[in-house]
């Protein structure tokens, strides 16, 4: 027997992981050098936990998935049109800062706050996915801090899997120290789960997915909620890009035996 | 004045506090020493085994029972906040374990303080300063908060791990009343031992890169060679494998095109960042794993067949410029022959 | 509708595909769709309520206009440049440059003879005569830093009152205001693989196949390319486009036009030094080096970005022709190294340039179809302008199809001639592309004669100018070592040191010529896969097919030049086993020069090369 879930993904927007990032003294704290001309996409693993609550609602008719992002209304909107495509979801659009110098603790608050009071979700049937660290502050505490306000005690971090029975409780895989997992056993929903990898691959772009998504994205963009997170007492002496610059000796004319010599020597007896 | 409490638990046998447990024992006694404050440790575990802190010079408080034997939100979190409460912690230390950063955030919640994570180096004159990795180990802030109690997990291999003689510790208990337990935790998985390839305490990461399943110089693609190569260092080295993303993610859906990788052995990007004495990158070109992937290991070497890579340089204390089939195929013999 | 057969890759009959039904599907966009797609917008805007705006195929809904972008954002892979911005100011007319990110009005102008300070430039007798009297008289004419300043900027040339901008940026600026609309969707990281045909008429477009191997066949999460149908399809792919080119295949091209002429444009943005004098708003135009026929610019954004770039063209005859190497030496020439020292690689890219101009113009409309922008030949190589142009294109057609609308009439062939095509043959577009139209003819005769063509038309609004046979690309490139046997000789030392370097040939080559090796700092001078990381970050998601297609094996084995691997932009192309070059997706930035960098023909006119529809490319937005 399916069981309807009511998830909510709560993913933020990143500068795309591969673009050369720089610290910024701005009047409002730290920031990025040009932040709001690099290109953005969605943290990547909070992509991971949408692409598994996406495939958890499907499996479970009358399901339903929202996605929360707190983010600059005009980057959320570029980026949406990407992931839009991806999966079906209604996204819940928060205008405030984009950037990881932010309080995690703010963030928590003004997400938390949105969650409850969204139209039609039932606590009893939650399931509140996000990363396990997000790729901007990474602290990887904003999830559990949302689910503490919401009252969520069972909570599980860098997810793999999630297998749900028939009886509503599901199994749990969580990444521990050496490359192993922690199962476990939860009873039911309400649950907070901050998603490693998980195992699905990315969806591909599926224009009809998108022309869906599109109905309820842009008025919801539209009246976007603005938000100010406050600085909670936080305060940055500095921040500044790691110095260490290593000599490097290039090798180019030592015959593969001679590196091999050399490296295991080097590699020593393990 | 500062109060300063280390959350520990033991590992997983639960006869021994884990090693990024000592460490943060390490970090709080130096902290409270620098600051004047009293010290405390606290300890989440089925049986404390707290004979290590005897000469700690702290006040040691423990959770103890079955319940505690594993890590489980509800149960670490009932407890931790009980310790807290007990100590009386302005300062809340603790390793950045998997089982306390599951639990800690909440914590502070619950006793209306505020946390900051993945804490390398405490410092500051007067106060407390934290040093912390911001954007994936690409730029290291500084912070200091106002807000107590202030949580702060602290990397591991940031400190050494706290040592001394073995001692009788008066361990003081506190009890916690545990909620309804809705979970149980049936367990651990993982490969069987001779396809477990990540080995945190391993001497030496190898990294291998994209470029082992691209085509070789003789025009072709030679992935199961490339397998065999990488399987069989490891297994004469033990050392830890980690790999690129564009690697991991270059096999189809849930298969990869080397089978032993997944999404666990990632480094750099959205993988790990794992501290190991030394790293040997091989086939690889590109930031993340030079960059982010190794921002935490010692002496780092390379084989690569661009000379002009220009991610290993300033990256890597030696780069060589060779054939990593080549080289990776003699460098396993010779150290197979020095095994015996 | 179920006579509309697809084009692009085919497959199997029974592959359960999806269908959608829009009013208005569109294909790339750049700024002649965001011309289009704004002239759309802003009349929207101004009356919802207009019943020009009511959709036929989602009766009681808005008019669906839908438009699919290959890159993964739509502010990612495409060119910076210095514009007049006529028809952009047209359509904002209270356009304030600094609401758009590394955008600024055009303060200074300036032209540059560069002289050879190397001696490595394959330069003309002539050339070198002219170089050695300017070289002995330098303080008469104020040679400074090897350069010789033009007294004026030609008036063809001047961008005086237009912008210095990112297109990247100005894309986003326009595209944000096109999605808040609500009219318009416009959809990224989605490649058309072509137009759905019946017969000559064209009722949509296909999009491409995903979850397939490299090779096109299906694997795993296999789903197929949906069918979007539309009443009208606006093609503004870019010239080196999937559904543009499918539709020279099957129409081909009005009597008379040919595309034969092509440049690849690589650039990088820079960050200036700190203590930089360069005023944001400066754009500089150069010649003469770091090869005779080779452009360059430099443009100075707000904030101490700077574009730098060359223009490499197809009658730069030599097969060992490269790109990226070029402006590694050309932004180390000493009139801008002087200023580009100590700077940093942001950004870095690359992209064909249409430049048959007029000459290669398609058909512009036909039943079920309108084309505009670069794509259909608008842009100017006479003032060296193409965005303004592409976008004013976009509008006419925007006028044209609410003009059609409102009157309630079909998208047929005659009625898009009569308003689309009519706007665009009475406006500067046209006169200017008239004008421009044989301009370039001389540069197929030499450096020297290009030069004097040029002025000619330039000075003269295009009534005189010199006359050409100009043969397809393919046949502009010239054998291997067939112009000395000093040359023959300096390829065999190439082939050797790219054997024992392990680099790329033509590199060896440039080396070999006595260009003297880059000095990598790490910052600026990278070598070209740190690029690729660094400047533009190329990325290609799995699931998708190769897009770039070796047509017939036997003729690439054969072929010695091999054109296509110097001049792949992002050494996507390399020599692969047997002969035959191979192609790396991840590294490609659909910049389309091996399309025109192949000296074989299968056809006579058609290089041995396809260029298909792909995803991926530059993640770079600074462009």
């Amino acid at each position: 027997m399916a069981n309807v879930l009511h998830i909510v993904v709560c993913a933020g927007i990143v500068p795309d992981p591969l673009q050369t990032l720089e610290p910024v003294t701005t009047p409002a704290g730290p920031g990025l050098k040009n932040e709001m001309v690099l290109p953005a996409v969605l943290d990547p693993w909070a992509a991971c936990a949408l692409y598994e609550a996406a495939h958890l609602a499907a499996g479970n008719p009358g399901s339903k998935v929202w996605l929360v992002s707190l983010g600059p209304k005009a980057k959320l909107q570029q980026v949406m049109m990407t992931v839009a495509q991806k999966v079906n979801f209604e996204l819940v659009p928060i205008d405030g800062p984009i950037g990881g110098f932010t309080d995690a603790h703010a963030t928590a608050a003004v997400l938390a706050e949105t969650i409850a009071a969204l139209p039609g979700l039932e606590r009893d049937r939650l399931l509140l996915f996000g990363g396990w660290e997000s790729a901007t502050r990474g602290s990887g505490v904003t999830l559990q801090l949302v689910g503490e306000r919401l009252g969520i005690t069972d909570q599980f971090q860098g997810v793999d899997q999630i297998a749900l029975r028939d009886d509503g409780s599901f199994e749990v895989l969580e990444r521990v120290e050496g490359g192993k997992h922690q199962a476990s056993v939860c009873g039911g929903t309400p649950a907070v789960l901050g998603w490693a990898t998980g195992n699905l691959a990315e969806p591909r772009n599926n224009p009809q997915v998108g022309m869906a998504n599109m109905r309820t994205m842009m008025p919801a963009l539209q009246k976007a909620k603005p938000a100010t997170l406050a600085a909670n007492g936080l305060r940055y002496a500095s921040v500044s890009l790691p110095k260490q610059q290593r000599t490097t000796r290039v090798v180019k004319d030592m015959t593969a035996d001679a590196i091999a010599s050399e490296l295991a020597e080097w590699i020593g007896a393990e | 004045m500062e109060s300063i409490l280390v959350l520990t638990h033991a590992e997983e046998s639960g006869t021994e506090l884990s090693k990024g447990s000592l460490e943060a024992v390490t970090a709080g006694k130096e902290l409270a020493a620098r600051l004047g404050a009293s010290f405390t440790i606290g300890i989440v575990a089925a049986h404390a085994p707290a004979g290590v802190l005897a000469s700690a010079g702290a006040r040691v408080l423990a959770v103890q029972g079955e319940a505690f034997a594993q890590a489980r939100y509800a149960s670490d979190a009932a407890a931790c906040e009980a310790l807290c409460r007990a100590a009386n912690a302005s300062i809340v230390l603790a390793p950045s374990s998997s089982r306390m950063a599951r639990v800690a955030a909440g914590v502070a919640h619950r006793l209306g303080g505020v946390i900051d994570t993945h804490i390398t180096s405490l410092g500051g004159s007067e106060g407390v300063e934290a040093t912390r990795w911001f954007y994936r180990q690409r730029m290291e802030g500084v912070i200091s908060r106002d807000a107590r109690p202030w949580f702060l997990l602290l990397d591991a291999g940031t400190h050494a791990a706290f040592s001394g003689p073995a001692g009788e510790v008066h361990v003081e208990q506190v009890a916690v009343e545990l909620p309804t337990q809705r979970t149980i935790v049936s367990g651990f998985r993982e490969p069987p031992q001779d396809a477990q390839t990540i080995r945190p305490d391993a001497r030496l990461l190898f990294v291998a890169g994209a470029g082992w399943t691209k085509k070789q110089p003789d025009g072709e693609i030679h992935a199961a060679r490339a397998g065999e190569l990488i399987l069989g260092f490891l297994r004469v080295t033990g050392a830890s494998l980690g790999s690129s993303k564009s690697l991991v993610d270059q096999g189809s859906e849930n298969q990869p095109v080397l089978p032993f990788l997944t999404h666990m052995n990632q480094v750099g990007q959205t993988g790990s960042t794992p501290r190991h004495p030394k790293g040997l990158s091989t086939c690889c070109h590109g930031e993340e794993p030079h960059v982010v992937g190794w921002r935490f290991i010692g002496e780092r070497r390379a084989i690569s067949l661009d000379p002009n890579c220009g991610w290993t340089r300033g990256k890597a204390d030696v780069v060589y410029i060779a054939d990593a089939f080549e080289v990776m195929a003699r460098v396993t013999e010779l150290l197979a022959a020095r095994k015996g | 509708m179920s006579t509309s057969t697809p084009t692009g890759e085919t497959h199997a009959p029974e592959i359960d595909r999806q269908a959608m039904e829009v009013d208005i599907a569109c294909a790339g966009f750049g700024p002649a769709m965001g011309g289009f797609l704004t002239t759309l917008t802003q009349a929207w805007k101004e009356n919802p309520a207009d019943p020009a705006f009511e959709s036929r195929v989602m009766p009681g809904m808005p008019l669906q206009v839908v438009c699919y972008e290959r890159a993964d954002d739509i502010a990612a892979g495409v060119s910076g440049v210095v514009t007049r911005a006529r028809g952009i100011r047209t359509s904002f007319p209270n356009l304030n440059a600094a609401e758009i990110p590394m955008a600024v009005e055009v303060k200074q102008e300036r032209v540059f003879y560069l002289l050879d300070p190397i001696g490595a430039s394959r330069r003309s007798f002539t050339l070198r005569f002219c170089d050695a009297i300017l070289g002995r008289t330098g303080a008469l004419f104020g040679i400074k830093d090897h350069a010789f300043e033009l007294p004026w900027t030609p008036g063809f040339l001047n961008k005086h009152g237009g912008l210095v901008m990112s297109i990247g940026q100005f894309n986003q600026w326009v595209g944000s205001q096109l999605m808040e609309s609500g009219l318009v969707q416009v959809w990224p990281g989605m490649p058309v693989s072509g137009p759905l045909f019946a017969d000559r008429a064209v009722t949509g477009l296909r999009l491409v196949e995903q979850g397939v191997d490299k090779n096109g066949a299906q694997a795993d999460g296999f789903m197929a390319g949906m069918d979007v149908r539309a009443q009208l399809t606006v093609v503004g792919d870019g010239p080196v486009g999937a559904v543009g080119h499918a539709l020279d295949q099957r129409l081909g091209l009005p009597e008379g036009h040919a595309r034969h002429e092509w440049a690849v444009g690589m650039k990088m943005v820079i960050e200036l030094p700190e203590d930089s004098p360069l005023e944001p708003g400066t754009v500089w135009h150069t010649f003469g080096f770091p090869e005779p026929e080779i452009f360059g610019f430099l443009y100075v954004h707000p904030e101490r970005l700077v574009s730098v770039g060359i223009f490499v063209p197809s009658w730069l005859s030599d097969p060992s022709r490269t790109a990226y190497r070029y402006l590694q030496h050309y932004i180390q020439h000493p009139a801008l190294w002087r200023y580009l020292k100590n700077g940093t690689l942001r950004s870095w890219g690359a992209k064909s340039l249409e430049e048959s101009g007029r000459r290669g113009e398609p058909f512009l409309t036909g039943n079920g179809f309108a084309r505009i922008g670069e794509g259909s030949g608008s842009t100017n190589m006479l003032t060296g302008s193409g965005v303004d142009e592409a976008w004013t294109t976009g509008t006419q057609l925007g006028q044209a199809v609410l003009e059609l609308l409102r009157a309630g009439k079909p998208f047929t062939r005659e009625t898009l001639a009569a308003t689309y095509e009519m706007r665009r043959r009475a406006s500067w577009v046209e006169r200017g592309a008239r004008e421009a139209e044989n301009a370039r003819n001389g540069f197929h005769g030499g450096v020297v004669r290009g030069m004097i063509g040029m002025a000619l038309a330039g000075l003269t609004g295009g009534r005189l100018s010199l006359g050409a046979h100009i043969p397809p690309a393919h046949k502009q490139i010239r054998e291997p070592a067939s112009h000395s046997v000093e040359e023959g000789l300096r390829r065999d030392d190439a082939a050797a040191l790219a054997v024992a370097d392990g680099r790329p040939l033509h590199d060896a080559l440039m080396t070999a010529r006595g260009w003297p090796e880059i000095a990598f700092d790490g910052r600026l001078l990278v070598s070209h896969q740190d690029a690729l990381l660094m400047g533009g970050k190329v990325q290609a998601m799995p699931g998708y097919a190769d897009h770039v297609i070796f047509r017939d094996a036997g003729l690439c084995i054969a072929c010695e030049s091999k054109t296509c691997i110097s001049m792949c932009s992002g050494q996507a192309i390399t020599e692969g086993a047997d002969g035959l070059p191979a192609f790396e997706r991840e590294k490609c930035v659909h910049c389309g020069a091996c399309l025109w960098n192949c000296a074989q023909s299968p056809d006579g006119e058609h290089s041995n090369i396809e260029f298909r529809a792909g995803a991926g490319g530059l993640h770079s937005a600074e462009n």
